[in-house]
């Protein structure tokens, strides 16, 4: 049993509070990723746990124990690094020796045990190079080779893929979802990549400015962000925003802005009519096509971005300044070209303008 | 397009630049090359002129006299005055100070840097103000030390403790002194090498389990052992060379070797330059070997970045 629970947990440097009284429970064997922007307090969050960090209050519980003033090599748990942090001097038998070595395990265990997890992480053959002959993704390897050695019960990530290339990080996030399901331990991971948190996670905490703004799988924080800044943190390309008012017409609610309309569902809230708002629409509900139809708006092309299986149209409308629509790479459109536009009713997110959060 | 000549003016290039760095090394080397042949000299070719631009008839005698054990023997120094003109004193004063001194300015020094680079000591300005103490001349501070060492620390000591313990002229008070002045040169360096090792090594050695002592012993002094050979060579040469404050206080008793060098004159011959040139040959090559010998570290020590991540 390896939950992890943080109540209240806030961490002040100086007049400056990095975390401001988080509240969370990582289930037993979850793979949870905290993602967010650089100074948002997931790393502190994160360094927290592993007892790097001492709090300024609050309390942290691993298994059933409250591991909160306990040192770091107490708590039962595995950590990689941001940089790696192998150690340089050493072999990578050493390096992934350490931890056993420290706890004092026969001579004749350790030889087993480092086998094994090399073995595990295909670097068997590295054993005898130091850390600096390896490349970025045997090194990464080694560090998780030596992190799974110890068979902790909780392993904490701190952004491990960031010095990887981009082909080499996908990859590895296929392979450290795969060591998850093999380890069955808590996964703790740390990112500000927000296709890396979605691609592996089992449950996400988007955190922004010391809080938590949202909790949740992956699918439900795209598909209904709590809050405009999870909605903006996700997806790609940034979500549409633009600001207007919900006008009640008849039964048939609408969200106005200068010179653009767009229909809203009917079951909208009632209470909402006359209320200033934020739309938010994905560029994959946003409908535009050449032709005039009935509902939509009137808009000008100003940069098209071929991806393949889709084509990002960039285009202006009155009422929004810039608006990005996910259209079929063969709709036949050019920079400067008018285009008419409309939005899908049932997945537009409204938020309020001042919080951020959301209305409907 | 004129190859050959441009060939020519390269070739010219490089003899004119060869000369240069010569003539360069010749000027610099010079003062070396007249110690080490006036050593071989006996007294009267010292000051011969037209100068002997190498013994004419060389001589083992300075080193002999430096190194005799009986000075009763050595002709020179009886007639010269009652002090004993050999090297042995002043090399056991030399060699105890400046190794003790630096040594435990290494250790002192390793340990604080540490403290100031990881744990922020003294604030995020105290780093750069550690060398304000080199910032003071010397001299301006040796008369007021000597008021310490001769008078206060005494007199403190006997109304205190009530027994007179006096710094003057002792290798103890020398040896506190040099550390003293070494101290912030340790710190400084140490700090440059320890700032170089990632912080994150040691979070990964602690949640591995290790103790601070055991990740400073087996992460962070492996590291920046480089660097600490090349900070001890660098104060223990400084406290070698060091005249001076040795010179202010201390006196009898105690003499470090630039002192000892100061003191060969006699009244009948003036300066002793052949033994004089002698103890400076011997006072440099110790110096020489220990660079020769840690040549290693001194290349790894200077190149920054020496830790690969």
């Amino acid at each position: 049993m390896a939950q992890i629970i943080l109540k209240d947990l806030v961490k002040a440097f100086g007049s400056f509070t990095a975390v401001k009284g988080i509240n969370l429970e990582i289930r037993d064997g979850e793979f949870l990723i905290m993602v967010g922007p650089s100074g948002c307090g997931k790393t502190t969050t994160l360094n927290m746990i592993s007892g790097l960090v001492m709090p300024s209050s609050g309390e942290i519980t691993i298994g059933n124990r409250v591991v909160t003033r306990t040192e770091p090599g107490e708590r039962g748990l595995g950590m990689v690094f941001q940089d790696l942090a192998l150690f340089p001097h050493m072999s990578v038998y050493d390096n992934i020796a350490f931890g056993l070595r420290v706890k004092h395990v026969a001579a004749g265990e350790i030889e087993a045990r480092v086998r094994s997890a090399a073995g595990a992480m295909h670097i068997a053959g590295l054993l005898g190079k130091r850390p600096g002959q390896c490349s970025g993704g045997e090194a990464q390897r080694v560090a998780l080779a030596r992190t799974i050695v110890t068979n902790p019960a909780v392993y904490l990530m701190d952004e491990p893929l960031s010095s990887l290339d981009a082909k080499l990080r996908i990859d590895m996030r296929t392979e450290l979802k795969n060591l998850h399901e093999e380890l069955k331990g808590t996964f703790v991971y740390v990112t500000h990549d927000q296709a890396e948190a979605m691609t592996m996670a089992d449950r996400i905490v988007v955190m922004n400015a010391g809080t938590i703004e949202q909790l949740g799988g992956p699918l439900d924080i795209y598909r209904r962000p709590a809050t405009r800044f999870v909605a903006g943190f996700f997806g790609m390309p940034t979500m549409n925003f633009i600001d207007g008012e919900i006008v009640a017409d008849n039964g048939a609610p609408r969200f106005a802005a200068d010179g653009l309309a767009a229909a809203m569902p009917k079951e909208l809230d009632a209470g909402l009519a006359g209320r200033k708002v934020v739309l938010g629409v994905r560029a994959e509900h946003v409908i535009a096509r050449r032709a005039r139809a009935a509902g939509t708006n009137p808009g000008t092309v100003r940069l098209i971005e071929p991806l393949g299986d889709a084509t990002l149209v960039f285009f202006e409308a009155e009422g929004a300044e810039r608006l990005v629509a996910k259209v079929d790479p063969d709709t036949p459109l050019s920079p400067g070209a008018p285009i008419h536009f409309r939005f899908d009713a049932a997945s537009c997110h409204l938020f309020d303008p001042g919080t951020g959060a959301r209305l409907n | 397009m004129s190859r050959p000549g441009e060939r020519r003016f390269r070739a010219r290039a490089v003899i004119v630049r060869h000369a240069i760095l010569i003539a360069w090394a010749a000027i610099v080397m010079f003062p070396i090359f007249w110690m080490l042949q006036t050593s071989f000299k006996d007294s009267g070719e010292w000051v011969s002129w037209p100068p002997h631009w190498l013994p004419h008839d060389p001589t083992l005698k300075n080193y002999a006299q430096i190194f005799t054990f009986d000075v009763s023997e050595a002709g020179v120094a009886r007639e010269a005055t009652e002090q004993p003109f050999n090297i042995w004193g002043s090399l056991a004063d030399s060699v105890i100070i400046c190794t003790i001194s630096s040594l435990v300015a290494l250790i002192m020094g390793a340990f604080l840097a540490y403290a100031i680079s990881r744990f922020n000591v003294g604030g995020s300005k105290f780093r750069h103000m550690v060398l304000l103490v080199r910032m003071i001349p010397p001299i301006v501070v040796a008369i007021p030390l000597l008021m310490y060492y001769a008078i206060m620390v005494p007199y403190a000591s006997e109304a205190v403790f009530g027994a007179r313990i006096s710094l003057f002229d002792t290798r103890t008070g020398m040896s506190l002194l040099y550390l003293t002045i070494t101290l912030p040169f340790v710190i400084w360096m140490m700090l440059s090498f320890i700032d170089e090792v990632p912080y994150s090594l040691e979070h990964a050695a602690r949640i591995m389990g290790a103790g601070r002592i055991y990740t400073l012993w087996k992460i962070v002094l492996p590291l920046v052992a480089s660097g600490m050979v090349v900070t001890f060579l660098f104060v223990f040469i400084l406290n070698w060379a060091e005249f001076l404050l040795a010179l202010t206080l201390t006196h009898p008793e105690v003499s470090t070797l630039p002192v000892l060098l100061n003191k060969f004159q006699s009244a009948s011959e003036g300066r002793l330059y052949g033994p004089q040139a002698a103890i400076g040959t011997v006072i440099t090559i110790p110096v020489v070997i220990l660079g020769v010998l840690i040549q290693k570290h001194l290349v790894k020590g200077f190149s920054f970045g020496m830790i690969r991540r």
